[in-house]
């Protein structure tokens, strides 16, 4: 029974800092969606969450869950977090440390008055979705980490709450154990069909995860769709940035064609890139492009393609990263392959696909 | 071969030297005394007059002491008015943690430090100003209530009377358990109660008080065990009804014509049975994981908003404050100052001309005074320069050294934890008193018997401060080229030095505020302050008493705002340990 959540204009200003943590987010996560929020710290994107929860309370806004308001402080509604009948994973997983494994799933289902068969049936079904049905009767502080995690995941899942929360879950795993976790999360809440929203900073975390990713900076939220469109169309040039779009070339529009136009940079040398409608010929733009998406010394001509020279090569075994002074500035550009083939020193032709690179305006 | 012999080769019978006479000391202070403590409860001999003799060993005499209907009454006293003031320290400890950690209750910071004050004031100290305040005839509090027509009469020379007096003073203990415990938790957990469908009471009772129950247990424990080894509050506050606890017991023993130091002995023994017993289960209960500390990482505790009832919290903390801090030290400052205790009414309380220094002037005219006050230096600095080369000697060797019997250094270090302090007096008293010319009467004994009583503490707190010093620091000194000793003079005791001066300090604070031990080892040349304030109770001067009382807390405070002083930069492990240490001793 998982339901949408819908934010409305949600604030939230801290009376200790005076500024606005959250301000004006507004989303829609559908039933049965998965939404990521990422951001750096500070962001306001564990605040949202929190909000969502009942844990936070905002200054303004209201969220609705399943068409049920539970939260809007100009009306007075404040629904406390129990009686929001949602699941939470937090980042320090907070399994009870003084309860086995069972006491922590059960928990829960005591506080909504499940007993007898019903209760054994609910923990059972939830330890074998996190497949710790075997560790059942174990203190919780002779498990690892990720068992841990699992164990927070199940106790969130077992009363199949409307929403499920996810604050940071994997951040305080080693890195092998958070790549597998996040496969299994994924799979798990798919297969329960809960309605998710999520939080992190890792942004390959938000791609795997999440059907839709919202990017927050500074209590906003910049854009919010899906991995492919975040990647191949960030909104702004902190969305681009912080996913990766690392090389930023100063220049001005000379020339607008559809979605697209001309650029003219610090070399003189005109670039082709995509750029939204309200940026005019004369306007001074920076333009993005991913690391991954240059290509050097391409074998077929093209638009966008200009001669530079490799100053430095770093080889990183699987792949290269070469700096490469062109267009006036110097670009980062990978090459895939354990072969690096351009020598430091080299002239390069520097291939920027018109169709990956976007002009913001400064 | 000539080239290797000019190599220095370490000479292996150095370390098994080093432990050998670390343990000969350890031995000498701790299991000697302890040792004679024991066989002084097993016979019926008198060491002053027939010697020490173990012909008549029996485990007998320590049985007939023991069943004595006498000792059997004191032991109950004891643990009926630990018990209860333990009962009373854990709800207002509790009480002050939740407050103070999890509210948003005014001025919480001021209200945390001001709730700490009762650890510094000396038990003695304690209980004279009580009696001050409330015995039942002259107490000042009964006047008040009787000249404002408040139908209450107060009698503080009872059972309930020590337990109110034990439960204010040592609630501070358990303060410091459970408000670290409440500080370290994880919000989340309780987060996640919530989230899960609990209401708030429900949280309470299945999250937050399961957590902090070890931590609770362990501060309830250790007040119950410092309780039981505390002598001035009963024997202000319990003599004059005819109550006797174990503490009082012992030493009334000795005081007998002729003294009973068999008696003592074996009662002293039951008593660090109990205690010993108690610090095991303590142990017990701090070694099992504590859930608190699990993650090991900063959180800001969960405030709850009480809305106008924070005003309420804040009216109650200083009603307590009013109580342990306000009061007994008004009690002190009317009875040191006025000339006649004797009061007529509520007005006469404020006529000036009824206060002066007279008792001050009559307590310097006696030179038992000031030689007190000059012994009680002598014997805080030689336990100090004693007790601090001594702790650091054993905290290197424990933490640090490659040498044999490392675990029986660090065993005996641990004893005299479970020994009361008055019942290390009478071990002494046992050790020496027999052996003519030895160190008994002289102050010596006093500051050695000082340095076993607080050598745990010392040893901890110098352990924790060698710790944060990284082994490789040493080694690289070693790489340098420099030997053993040289690299402890010029590595680590430079970087442990805030740790060595705190520790040497607490052990001046220490020993110029025991009581329980000065009182089976002083004599007419070595008298110390603290036995000469009793002195001066038992001589029925409540002026005197008072006025001394205050010259006390006046030194005591100006060592301690001394000792913050010195300790600020210094690390905070060792100031933690300083405030726990003073709380052990009581």
């Amino acid at each position: 029974m998982s339901s949408e959540l819908r934010v409305e204009q949600l604030r939230k200003v801290f009376p200790t800092t005076n500024k606005a943590a959250v301000d004006d987010v507004s989303f829609t996560i559908a039933a049965g969606e998965i939404v990521v929020l990422l951001g750096p710290s500070g962001c306001g994107k564990t605040t949202t969450l929190r909000c969502v929860a009942g844990l936070e309370h905002p200054t303004s806004g209201k969220i609705v869950i399943g068409g049920t308001v539970y939260t809007d402080p100009q009306a007075g509604v404040l629904v406390p977090p129990r009686n929001r009948n949602l699941g939470m994973v937090f980042q320090s997983y907070a399994v009870w440390p003084h309860m086995t494994v069972r006491q922590n799933v059960a928990y829960p289902l005591k506080s909504r008055k499940v007993s007898g068969a019903a209760l054994d049936k609910g923990v059972k079904e939830a330890l074998e979705l996190v497949e710790l049905a075997d560790y059942a009767d174990r203190p919780v502080t002779q498990l690892s980490g990720g068992q841990m995690q699992r164990v927070a995941l199940a106790r969130s899942m077992v009363y199949q709450p409307q929403i499920l929360l996810l604050d940071e879950p994997l951040s305080n795993l080693d890195a092998q154990l958070r790549l597998r976790l996040r496969d299994d999360l994924r799979r798990i809440i798919k297969r329960v069909g809960l309605t998710a929203l999520y939080v992190t900073h890792d942004q390959t975390e938000a791609v795997v995860l999440g059907d839709r990713i919202g990017v927050m900076r500074d209590g906003k939220l910049l854009q919010l769709d899906t991995p492919s469109e975040i990647y191949n169309q960030p909104a702004d040039l902190f969305v681009a940035g912080f996913t990766g779009a690392t090389n930023v070339l100063d220049g001005r529009v000379v020339a607008r064609d559809g979605g697209g136009g001309t650029v003219a940079v610090a070399s003189g040398e005109h670039l082709i890139a995509r750029m939204g409608d309200g940026v005019a010929v004369g306007a001074a733009v920076r333009v993005a492009s991913r690391p991954d998406n240059v290509g050097l010394a391409p074998a077929v001509e093209g638009p966008n393609q200009f001669l530079g020279r490799v100053t430095t090569r770093h080889y990183q075994g699987t792949q290269t990263v070469y700096q490469v002074t062109v267009l006036g500035a110097t670009i980062e550009a990978l090459e895939v392959g354990s072969a690096a083939r351009h020598a430091e020193g080299s002239a390069v032709t520097v291939a920027l696909p018109p169709g990956v690179c976007w002009a913001y305006p400064v | 071969m000539a080239a290797s012999d000019t190599i220095g080769v370490t000479r292996a019978w150095v370390p098994w030297a080093w432990s050998g006479f670390l343990i000969a000391v350890l031995a000498f202070l701790v299991l000697y005394p302890t040792s004679m403590l024991l066989i002084g409860a097993l016979t019926t001999t008198n060491p002053v007059v027939e010697g020490y003799k173990l012909a008549d060993l029996s485990i007998g005499n320590f049985l007939t002491v023991a069943m004595n209907p006498n000792v059997a009454g004191a032991l109950v006293n004891s643990l009926i008015a630990c018990g209860g003031g333990t009962i009373v320290a854990v709800a207002i400890g509790l009480g002050f943690a939740w407050v103070v950690v999890r509210t948003n209750t005014p001025c919480k910071g001021l209200i945390a430090s001001a709730g700490m004050l009762p650890l510094f004031v000396p038990p003695l100290v304690a209980g004279v100003a009580w009696s001050i305040l409330g015995s039942p005839k002259t107490g000042l509090l009964n006047l008040v209530f009787a000249k404002t027509g408040i139908p209450l009469h107060l009698d503080l020379y009872s059972m309930p009377g020590m337990i109110f007096v034990f439960g204010i003073y040592y609630a501070p203990y358990v303060y410091m358990f459970t408000a670290a415990a409440l500080r370290n938790m994880d919000p989340a957990l309780e987060e996640a109660a919530e989230i899960s469908g609990a209401s708030a009471l429900r949280t309470m009772a299945t999250v937050t008080f399961p957590l902090i129950m070890p931590a609770i247990l362990s501060g309830m424990l250790l007040s119950f065990i410092v309780m039981l080894g505390i002598y001035g509050i009963p024997a202000v506050l319990g003599a004059p009804a005819n109550l006797s606890v174990l503490t009082t017991y012992i030493f009334a023993l000795t005081a007998w014509s002729p003294p009973r130091y068999n008696t003592a002995a074996a009662v002293a023994v039951l008593l660090m049975i109990v205690t010993g017993l108690l610090v095991f289960l303590q142990q017990k209960v701090v070694a099992r994981r504590s859930y608190t500390t699990v993650a090991g990482k900063a959180f800001r505790p969960r405030s709850l908003n009480l809305g106008p009832w924070r005003f309420m919290t804040l009216a109650l903390a200083i009603v307590y404050l009013f109580v342990v801090v306000v009061l007994p030290s008004i009690a002190l400052f009317i009875a040191a100052f006025r000339k006649f205790l004797f009061i007529r009414d509520i007005p006469s309380l404020f006529e000036t001309k009824q206060y002066g220094w007279q008792h001050f002037t009559k307590m310097f005219d006696n030179p038992l005074t000031i030689t007190s006050i000059i012994n009680s230096m002598k014997v805080g600095i030689i336990t100090a320069v004693v007790g601090g080369i001594l702790s650091f000697a054993i905290g290197y060797t424990i933490t640090r050294a490659r040498v044999p019997g490392k675990r029986i250094i660090d065993v005996i270090t641990t004893i005299p934890v479970a020994i009361p302090g008055l019942v290390i007096g009478v071990a002494y008293l046992w050790a020496w008193i027999g052996l003519p010319g030895g160190l008994y009467g002289t102050l010596w004994i006093l500051a050695l018997a000082f340095v076993a009583r607080f050598i745990p503490d010392t040893v901890k707190a110098l352990s924790t401060s060698l710790m944060q010093i990284h082994r490789e620091l040493e080694e690289a000194a070693w790489i340098c080229g420099r030997g053993t000793l040289s690299t402890i003079a010029s590595i680590v005791l430079p970087l442990a030095r805030p740790g060595v001066v705190a520790a040497m300090t607490l052990l001046f604070i220490l020993s110029i505020r025991e009581l329980g031990s000065s009182l089976f080892l002083y004599s007419s040349g070595t008298m110390v302050m603290a036995v000469q304030l009793l002195g001066y109770y038992e001589g029925g001067n409540v002026g005197i008493t008072a006025a001394f009382s205050l010259v006390q807390m006046v030194l005591l405070g100006g060592l301690i705002t001394f000792t913050n002083w010195l300790t600020r930069s210094a690390a905070a492990p060792t100031a933690a340990a300083q405030t726990g240490g003073i709380a052990r001793s009581g």
